[in-house]
């Protein structure tokens, strides 16, 4: 009892609790090797898409901003590091804290024109801005090696180099929780309530003394920081960079992520990095169905059209709901739905 | 010669142009009377321009006497009911959902299409027909009859369009939909049927878009991305409100592309030219010829 209530009521511990509980599976599994190797990539792939899920919702599910030239800004995070790491040699904590910050620079831009624009108008200019970007990233030979791709190394802190997936699937996992708890914080501050409250109506928001200038700036500063931090995971874990990965399909894929793992949630954004990467390798492991060419493609794509239709709020959400707030409120014999997100 | 070479790229625009401008009315049209943006029109029309080339190819080796005609019918009845189908499956169900999750649904439809193309045509790149082979020459110009072709095509569509926006009463009964659908119902327009006929001819529309842009960028799962693109940009830049503006905004478009591409760098010719555009929308967000929404509390 005191555990459920301690659990309800702090609403620290329930992230504190999952993060020790992760990096303790994954410290044991660095002992004792429990993942097939194949599975420690996936988890980080896992893990630097949560970063990028968690930064598009921001944008998306609590300021209500579209964009579908994300992936840009992944790619500029990408290259930064291995810039960065292969011309100047920094070490990992300011290469990635640069990584972040220089693409924040072109968010702020970025908000700039969502200024104007709204909408269909806003997706469709993203959309191009993104693209833009891509080709920028094919012909900036000087910067990105052109279509040869740049190549670097593992990262390395006070000396110890994390050459095995497993050392690195450690450290970005407490990134990420890092960037968990700072987003929880975030949310739950007078910020977070201001862009939720310009995402539901820019008018009352205005007249509530909330500068939509200000947030809408924030808000798309916020998301390219998190989407850069996880392009410099993507360099250092896959430790090759290539202009092809940056295109509109990634941006596709953030929107699925959040949309299926439900907006404006923390945990919606990790639940649906992990449908994006888990669902589509295990439905390939199936016979018949798994032969199909580009079935990915048309299962994230269905399954963004099915969440919309029949769970709006997303898989995460909807679980929550359905199964373990009820749980609680039977235990604590509580009236309303307790607990946050 | 300098300004045949000029004439020459800005003819070149005006057959892309009006390939764009064909694409982006068909997503105009969507836009107006079902409030929906539909961003899987490109790959739709990909979709159709597969099914368009497996039908030449197997009327030719048939021995059919004219396969591109038989394609070209094959088209348009297929778009109809593709258009129909997705009207039908997707949008629907979910048209009492938010905006926002209407244009989600439509980014799904893109991936849906594009993979089911590739899982059932594969990914290989098809070399397709032009309409009317051989070029003529004037001075040093070249100019193909396919251009002039598809020119043509493109004014007959865009006229019978407007006509029928203007004139007839299933037009009035778009035009009321698009002005407010709750009304219109009240006023006895079957506003389902005119939502189910819109997405028909939008999605013909971008077949026949496809299938003529198809021998210049051969037919594979990714060759309507860029055109798509251009299409949304070139309604975007017309205003979504009017119906003239995405045709001027597709020829400004196709116009552009090509004299950047051959006077300044093709290597940076996109960039260039979504650059330039991206800095107009900042300019007039609701386009050059668009209304400027009035926004209710």
């Amino acid at each position: 009892m005191a555990f459920f209530k301690l659990f309800n009521n702090n609403p620290y511990f329930k992230y504190i609790l999952g993060s020790i509980i992760f990096v303790i599976i994954v410290f044991i599994d660095l002992q004792l090797g429990l993942f097939a190797s194949r599975t420690v990539n996936l988890l980080i792939r896992v893990v630097y898409f949560s970063v990028v899920a968690i930064g598009f919702n921001i944008l998306l599910g609590y300021a209500g901003q579209i964009s579908l030239g994300h992936a840009a800004f992944m790619g500029f995070g990408a290259y930064l590091t291995a810039f960065i790491s292969n011309n100047y040699g920094l070490g990992f904590l300011p290469t990635i804290i640069l990584s972040g910050l220089i693409p924040m620079v072109f968010g702020v831009i970025l908000g700039l024109v969502a200024l104007r624009l709204e909408r269909l108008y806003l997706a469709i200019a993203t959309l191009g801005i993104g693209v833009t970007i891509e080709f920028v990233f094919r012909e900036w030979v000087w910067f990105t090696n052109g279509f040869s791709g740049v190549r670097l190394s593992r990262p390395e802190i006070f000396g110890f180099a994390f050459n095995n997936s497993r050392h690195f699937l450690l450290l970005s996992t407490i990134i990420l929780f890092i960037v968990i708890l700072f987003t929880y914080n975030l949310i739950n501050s007078k910020t977070g309530r201001a862009l939720s409250a310009m995402r539901d109506s820019g008018h009352a928001a205005q007249a509530m003394g909330i500068s939509l200038f200000k947030y809408k700036l924030i808000a798309f500063a916020l998301s390219a920081f998190y989407v850069g931090i996880a392009g410099s995971l993507y360099a250092y874990a896959e430790r090759y960079v290539h202009p092809s990965t940056w295109g509109a399909e990634l941006s596709l894929d953030m929107l699925a992520m959040v949309v299926i793992g439900g907006l404006a949630s923390i945990g919606g954004s990790v639940t649906g990095a992990g449908f994006l990467v888990f669902v589509p390798r295990l439905v390939q492991d199936l016979p018949l169905i798994g032969e199909i060419t580009n079935i990915n493609f048309i299962l994230t794509g269905l399954a963004m059209i099915l969440v919309i239709r029949f769970m709006p709020i997303g898989i995460y959400n909807w679980f929550d709901y359905k199964f373990i707030q009820p749980f609680y409120i039977k235990r604590l014999n509580l009236n309303k739905p307790g607990g946050d997100d | 010669m300098h300004w045949q070479i000029f004439l020459q790229n800005v003819f070149g625009g005006i057959e892309t142009g009006s390939l764009y401008a064909l694409a982006a009315l068909g997503v105009v049209l969507i836009y107006r009377v079902s409030d929906v943006t539909n961003f899987a029109q490109g790959e739709m029309a990909m979709f159709s321009t597969f099914v368009t080339y497996t039908i030449w190819v197997y009327s030719a080796n048939a021995g059919f006497p004219y396969p591109y005609i038989a394609a070209f019918i094959g088209a348009l009845i297929f778009s109809a009911i593709f258009g129909f189908l997705i009207e039908r499956i997707f949008i629907r169900p979910t048209s009492d959902s938010s905006l926002l999750g209407k244009m989600i649904v439509t980014l799904g439809l893109i991936l849906m299409v594009n993979g089911s193309a590739g899982a059932i045509f594969g990914t290989d790149s098809h070399y397709m027909q032009r309409a009317i082979t051989g070029h003529i020459r004037f001075g040093n110009m070249i100019i193909r009859p396919h251009s002039f072709f598809v020119i043509g095509l493109a004014i007959v569509i865009m006229l019978v369009l407007f006509y029928m926006i203007k004139f007839t009463m299933f037009g009035v009964a778009i035009r009321a939909t698009a002005q407010n659908d709750k009304v219109a119902k009240l006023m006895g327009v079957p506003t389902k049927k005119v939502t189910a006929f819109t997405w028909i001819m939008a999605t013909m529309m971008g077949a026949i878009a496809g299938l003529m842009i198809a021998p210049a960028t051969n037919v594979y799962t990714g060759m309507m991305a860029d055109i798509h693109l251009k299409s949304f940009i070139a309604a975007v830049l017309g205003g979504f409100t009017s119906f003239v503006g995405p045709v001027i905004g597709g020829l400004m478009i196709g116009i552009l592309d090509n004299l950047v591409g051959y006077y300044i760098s093709t290597n940076w010719q996109t960039v260039i030219v979504y650059g330039f555009l991206i800095i107009i929308l900042i300019f007039k967000p609701y386009g050059l010829f668009g209304e400027i929404p009035k926004k209710k509390v």
